[in-house]
């Protein structure tokens, strides 16, 4: 369904990506992992079809999504025609806002309709928000940012959804319970392509993989496979 | 006593200009983090522009031929349309491209600053030095409340300013458009994946911000009908320094440090020399800034490294 051939993918004459290839398939949980620097936040920053400075320029390969190049698109309508959406490194939620009107301002492409049920929702799905449903929203505690900045995706009614470090800062119990909760939207249909440094985590709840390295995909291949493959390096080199 | 509340009245017309133009100063910069220098003449803009639709409506000889009442009337939705469509212009023109490109806030600002030159020194080429003076559009009544005069037009221009601040504090406190607005001010990467289109956002604030200034170029023109290319400038000066010192990015401190330093100005050129007027005004200013650097409603901002 998504499938990225050849990409090449650059920060001003700077190239982070050098030519890589991977595809997603309708209903998979796909991770990439690897190193700092490796390439994994700018390969979903592409995906979004983000704008520069803070993203890359594409300048080789192509993004296809259901077999269209979307190298044309902007960021917004990525998001509204496409139902894709990304969690980005560091949440980015608007700290100025309440929570609520977090919640509200994700279902801007659905105008008509009122938000109230699909934020009650996302209350289910994660009830310390509803506790916390009137409060500015920088004054949540880390996880609760990370379960706003899902939270409000999913306003976005995505059917894919792209996640950065999402694991980045939390507690080890609220790191597991968000993976548990990503696994559940997954089985309600959910495709998901996660970025992760906690490579063991990652695979244990996903399908397939890819290793990142300085810009290529060094192996790529099913969870299993991945992790026994990781876990013989490092059994060699001691990791 | 009286001279103090007839000089009251005065302040409250004079502070509803500051307002007016301080409105759009703090939206811009709210939205964008930037200052937008060309703002004050864009107020000028707003003046000519209602200076050429009105004596254009009036003209006897001309097509329309219109009376005083229909001109007003069709003037003032027409100012804010067109001063609105000149403000997006800027943006579109001079600080778009910069903010595709990721420049520096401060060639963005310095950008502003010489928007703000060209659309002076470009109405003075096209139009010459001439002053041009706004046909009366409405007829001069003067209503005595005990001892104190007031123009029908001083109330109007006091009620306008008071109007615009109570919707646009709705739009951006309660509307979703004004939620984006405030959403962009805090993390512009983060508005696109939302399915929201960022430069519609800006586009907004940009209609909003030089539509007000418009409306108040041309009430400023009502009330005092001499037109010439540098009009916004000092004003709008002082302008941005009244939502400074309210707290830039918040549109209450642009409101209220409108009617502060028109109230100060004004008590000042009453009872002290006039020439003491802009030394005192600005002296109390920044004795209010050495206060509360942050201005009455501004939050101190963190900035990201």
């Amino acid at each position: 369904m998504l499938c990225v051939t050849a990409l090449k993918a650059a920060y001003g004459k700077i190239e982070a990506l050098h030519g890589i290839s991977f595809h997603v398939e309708r209903g998979e949980i796909v991770t990439l992992i690897g190193a700092n620097g490796a390439g994994k936040s700018t390969t979903l920053k592409a995906l979004m079809r983000l704008t520069p400075p803070e993203s890359p320029t594409v300048t080789g390969g192509d993004i296809a999504f259901e077999g269209k190049s979307i190298l044309g698109m902007e960021g917004h309508n990525v998001v509204d025609k496409l139902k894709m959406t990304l969690v980005p490194e560091g949440r980015h939620i608007f700290g100025n806002l309440t929570v609520m009107e977090n919640l509200t301002l994700a279902a801007w492409t659905r105008r008509r309709e009122s938000p109230r049920k699909d934020i009650e929702h996302i209350f289910e799905l994660f009830p310390r928000l509803a506790e916390r449903a009137r409060q500015r929203s920088n004054t949540l505690s880390g996880g609760e940012q990370q379960m706003l900045a899902v939270g409000r995706a999913l306003m976005t009614k995505c059917s894919v959804l792209l996640l950065d470090e999402p694991s980045m800062g939390l507690a080890p119990l609220i790191m597991y319970d968000m993976f548990r909760t990503l696994k559940q939207l997954n089985s309600e249909g959910l495709t998901i392509v996660v970025v992760e440094q906690n490579a063991k985590l990652a695979l244990q709840v996903a399908d397939r993989g890819y290793v990142l390295d300085t810009g290529e995909i060094v192996a790529g291949g099913y969870s299993a496979e991945l992790l026994q493959h990781l876990e013989i390096k490092a059994a060699y080199l001691g990791g | 006593m009286e001279q103090f509340l007839q000089q009251c009245v005065n302040a409250l017309q004079w502070g509803s200009f500051y307002a007016l133009i301080a409105l759009g100063y703090t939206l811009v910069y709210g939205v964008l983090r930037l200052i937008n220098f060309a703002h004050g003449d864009i107020f000028m803009v707003g003046a000519y522009i209602s200076f050429f639709l009105s004596t254009t409506l009036l003209a006897p000889d001309g097509w329309f031929d219109f009376s005083r009442e229909l001109t007003l009337t069709l003037t003032i939705p027409l100012v804010v349309l067109l001063t609105s469509f000149v403000g997006v212009a800027l943006e579109r023109i001079a600080y778009r491209p910069l903010r595709r490109k990721g420049a520096h806030r401060l060639y963005v600002v310095i950008t502003a600053l010489m928007c703000g030159l060209v659309l002076e020194n470009g109405n003075l080429a096209l139009l010459g030095a001439s002053r041009r003076t706004l046909p009366q559009l409405m007829d001069k009544e003067v209503y005595m409340i005990g001892s104190i005069a007031v123009t029908n037009l001083k109330l109007w221009v006091i009620l306008t300013a008071f109007l615009v601040f109570f919707i646009l504090h709705f739009v951006v406190t309660r509307t979703r458009i004004g939620m984006a607005m405030r959403a962009v001010s805090w993390d512009r990467f983060a508005l696109p994946l939302m399915g929201i289109p960022l430069d519609s956002v800006i586009v907004f604030t940009f209609v909003l911000g030089s539509g007000i200034a418009g409306l108040g170029g041309m009430l400023f023109a009502m009330s005092y009908p001499v037109l010439e290319p540098y009009m916004g400038a000092m004003t709008g000066w002082k302008a941005f320094i009244a939502a400074v010192v309210g707290g830039i990015g918040d549109i209450r401190g642009a409101f209220v440090g409108g009617f502060l330093l028109a109230f100060v100005e004004i008590m000042v050129a009453a009872f002290l020399p006039s020439t003491f007027r802009d030394l005192f005004a600005f002296s109390i200013l920044l004795l209010i800034l050495w206060i509360k650097p942050t201005g009455f409603f501004g939050m101190p901002q963190t900035t990201k490294i």
